[in-house]
């Protein structure tokens, strides 16, 4: 029952009521618990007064954006008004909507809920409405994508009186009103298998870990006296055993881990192209949809994890204008082949994610090498500090130098393997990357200007690094190490004419 | 646009920024400097039992921020340039470092300037050129009051006349 373009305001619906107390309650539990603890232990009278403000206070303000919150559609705008004191009125026009996007909790999910996200691409912040029923909130992602695709006719296309690209965008103009959805990617369960080979999740393990560490202190287990009988207590077995147990356990652990979050985050997840916009369904608990229009994704960085890579996995983003952070990941984990063949279908182009690039040299390899050795050089460092300090045997720094220039070297060597740089088509292509293999395909529309840098470092080998600027992804793609003057061919190669005022040509050939 | 045989160069930017540009980075360097330099001094007299050798380093700091008050504005000088063509904008900017920006006209979606309290007293003002990318702002720094605002109205000129949302 959204409502018709042209009717009046329409609230969010009803059950709303429902969510945002309970949300509230959640937010206001911990100071809510703090003051009720406070309070009991000065004085017992308050009781009465404070409990039924903390419990009801929520409630109620909890209702309040249920009653203030307004929406409408009209034939051009979609208006939110929203505000008790302070009242906003956002509106966007229908035919600058880029992005909707739909977001479902748990919480949102037993209510049948949907948050809807509507972007413009052009400013970061988003119109919002939280929550429509999920009947509502498809019928207006699908209303407003088919009427953005309507409103705007395809002579608005910028970009199309270059006149050498007719062949590019048809597909998505000839969509017409009987749009057919195309499934670049459906999840396949058999990619499970990469799981625990994708380290990200880590990081949040590593949080979590963070978390429980807290509160160690207050656990019996953890103090000093236990600790020391435990130590004895292993001292009687095999110390190899306990760490064969431990190693053991905590990969067996690990892989629990990932393979739940794998499959919590990427459950049902579709990869779908229509009504020239890509589409990304996915989750098990919460579930989102993110909606982003083809024309504002302006390319892929295809991420290769050194572990991933071992086993032949690689991850897929798209990087685009007028979404929240720019890059989104498109596929989980997955084979290498199929992050390509869907980064290719992305483009629309084969070839940036797989011809081989063109290298930087060797004096941008005695960079990269530098740039490690310099950076390791770090540990034996500490190590000779640490035997100045602790007055440890002289030669204890040694074998830290040599292991630590063996990595460096390693790292060195791998980071120059994945530097390069490529122009094909309209596509300009950067390797990147120390462990992970990146690279990165932004389209040459996309760019928006250029920055050669050169340290004194690099000027004195004749090396820059050249910096695409662009509002889509981190809004930079970066050519590291290159030539001076292959950067300035690059450039001037990839955004035809924009240096052709600034580029003199030195004829020295002798 | 393959241009026929040699290795393409970025040429310099047309235009110079304005001399009192020399005095001003000298007066702030001076500054900035003075005050690290005049902290380890007096760190130096009023800690008790500090050994000689942090004299010397004391003195060598003394020396480079010295040698950097003198050098550093006149390379820079020589070194800062730009240009404003009908199609793009183009800085050259550093002294130790070299970082040259390009962007062109029709992607510039701000353009503001900037007076600081230090550049006034030399009449000076820098502007600032942005665009969709939060890598992309580019500026033009020390340029003379009028000069800028001769450049800020061109340039506003210039991107009104031109359309589209510049992403």
């Amino acid at each position: 029952m959204i409502p018709v373009p042209g009717d009046g305001w329409s609230r969010l619906s009803p059950r709303k009521l429902l969510l945002d107390p309970v949300k509230a309650l959640r937010q206001a539990l911990v100071p809510v618990f703090v003051a009720v603890i406070g309070v009991s232990q000065s004085d017992t009278r308050f009781w009465q007064f404070i409990l039924p403000v903390a419990l009801l206070g929520p409630v109620v303000l909890g209702a309040v954006p249920w009653l203030t919150t307004h929406y409408r559609l009209t034939d051009t705008q979609i208006q939110v008004r929203r505000g008790l004191l302070n009242k906003s009125t956002s509106t966007a026009p229908l035919d600058r909507v880029r992005s909707v996007d739909l977001e479902a909790s748990l919480l949102h999910r037993i209510l049948g809920l949907q948050k809807v996200q509507v972007g413009t691409g052009v400013d970061d912040d988003r119109i919002e409405l939280d929550a429509l029923a999920t009947a509502d909130a498809q019928a207006l992602r699908t209303t407003l994508l088919r009427r953005r695709v309507a409103v705007s006719s395809p002579l608005d296309q910028p970009g199309l009186e270059v006149g050498d690209e007719v062949s590019a965008p048809p597909d998505q103009l000839e969509a017409g009103p009987v749009p057919v959805p195309e499934l670049l990617a459906s999840i396949d369960w058999s990619w499970l298998r990469f799981a625990p080979f994708s380290l990200t999740r880590l990081v949040l393990l590593a949080g979590a870990l963070g978390v429980f560490s807290q509160f160690a202190d207050d656990l019996p287990i953890l103090n000093e006296d236990t600790a020391s009988s435990v130590w004895g207590w292993l001292q009687q077995f095999a110390l190899v055993l306990v760490v064969v147990v431990l190693v053991v356990g905590s990969l067996a652990g690990w892989v629990l881990v990932a393979v739940t979050g794998y499959v919590v985050q990427w459950w049902n997840f579709r990869l779908v192209r229509e009504q020239g916009s890509f589409n990304l369904t996915n989750g098990l608990f919460t579930t989102r949809s993110i909606t982003v229009e083809e024309a504002k994704v302006r390319g892929v960085e295809l991420t290769e994890p050194m572990l991933l890579r071992a086993v032949g996995g690689a991850e897929l983003s798209t990087l685009a204008t007028g979404v929240e952070d720019g890059v989104t990941a498109v596929l989980p984990p997955c084979p290498h082949d199929v992050a390509v063949s869907v980064g290719e279908a992305v483009l629309a182009a084969s070839g940036p994610l797989t011809e081989p690039l063109v290298e930087h040299g060797p004096l941008a390899r005695r960079r990269a090498w530098l740039r490690q050795v310099r950076a390791w050089l770090v540990l034996p460092v500490l190590a000779a500090v640490a035997v100045w300090w602790l007055e440890q045997p002289w030669w204890w720094p040694v074998p830290v130098a040599v292991a630590a220039l063996a990595l460096a070297a390693l790292v060195g060597e791998t980071s120059y393997r994945h530097l390069g740089h490529h122009l094909l088509g309209e596509h300009l292509v950067a390797g990147s990357g120390a462990l992970a293999r990146v690279r990165t395909v932004l389209e040459t529309d996309g760019i928006i200007g250029w920055v050669v840098r050169q340290s004194w470092w690099q000027r004195r080998i004749g090396l820059a690094d050249l910096v695409a600027t662009t509002a889509a992804g981190q809004e930079r793609v970066v050519v590291r190490d290159v030539g001076l003057d292959v950067a300035v061919a690059l450039a001037d190669r990839t955004t035809p004419g924009l240096l052709t005022d600034f580029v003199t040509r030195q004829l020295e050939d002798a | 646009m393959s241009h026929d045989g040699g290795t393409p160069v970025l040429r310099a930017p047309t235009h110079q920024v304005s001399p009192r540009a020399i005095p001003f980075w000298t007066v702030s360097a001076l500054i900035g400097d003075g005050v690290l330099v005049l902290a380890a001094a007096i760190a130096y007299v009023v800690v008790p039992d500090v050994p000689g050798w942090v004299g010397l380093v004391v003195l060598a700091l003394a020396l480079a921020a010295a040698a950097h008050v003198l050098v550093m504005p006149r390379i820079r000088f020589r070194v800062h340039r730009w240009e404003v063509t009908d199609t793009a904008v183009h800085t050259r900017e550093g002294w130790i470092g070299r970082e040259s920006r390009i962007a062109p006209i029709s992607r510039v979606q701000t353009v503001d300037s900037r007076q600081g309290a230090l550049m006034r007293l030399f009449g000076l003002a820098s502007i600032t050129v942005t665009t969709a990318s939060a890598a992309g702002p580019i500026t033009i720094s020390c340029l003379d009051d009028h000069t800028a605002r001769e450049v800020v109205a061109r340039l506003t000129e210039i991107t009104a006349a031109t359309q589209g949302d510049a992403t």
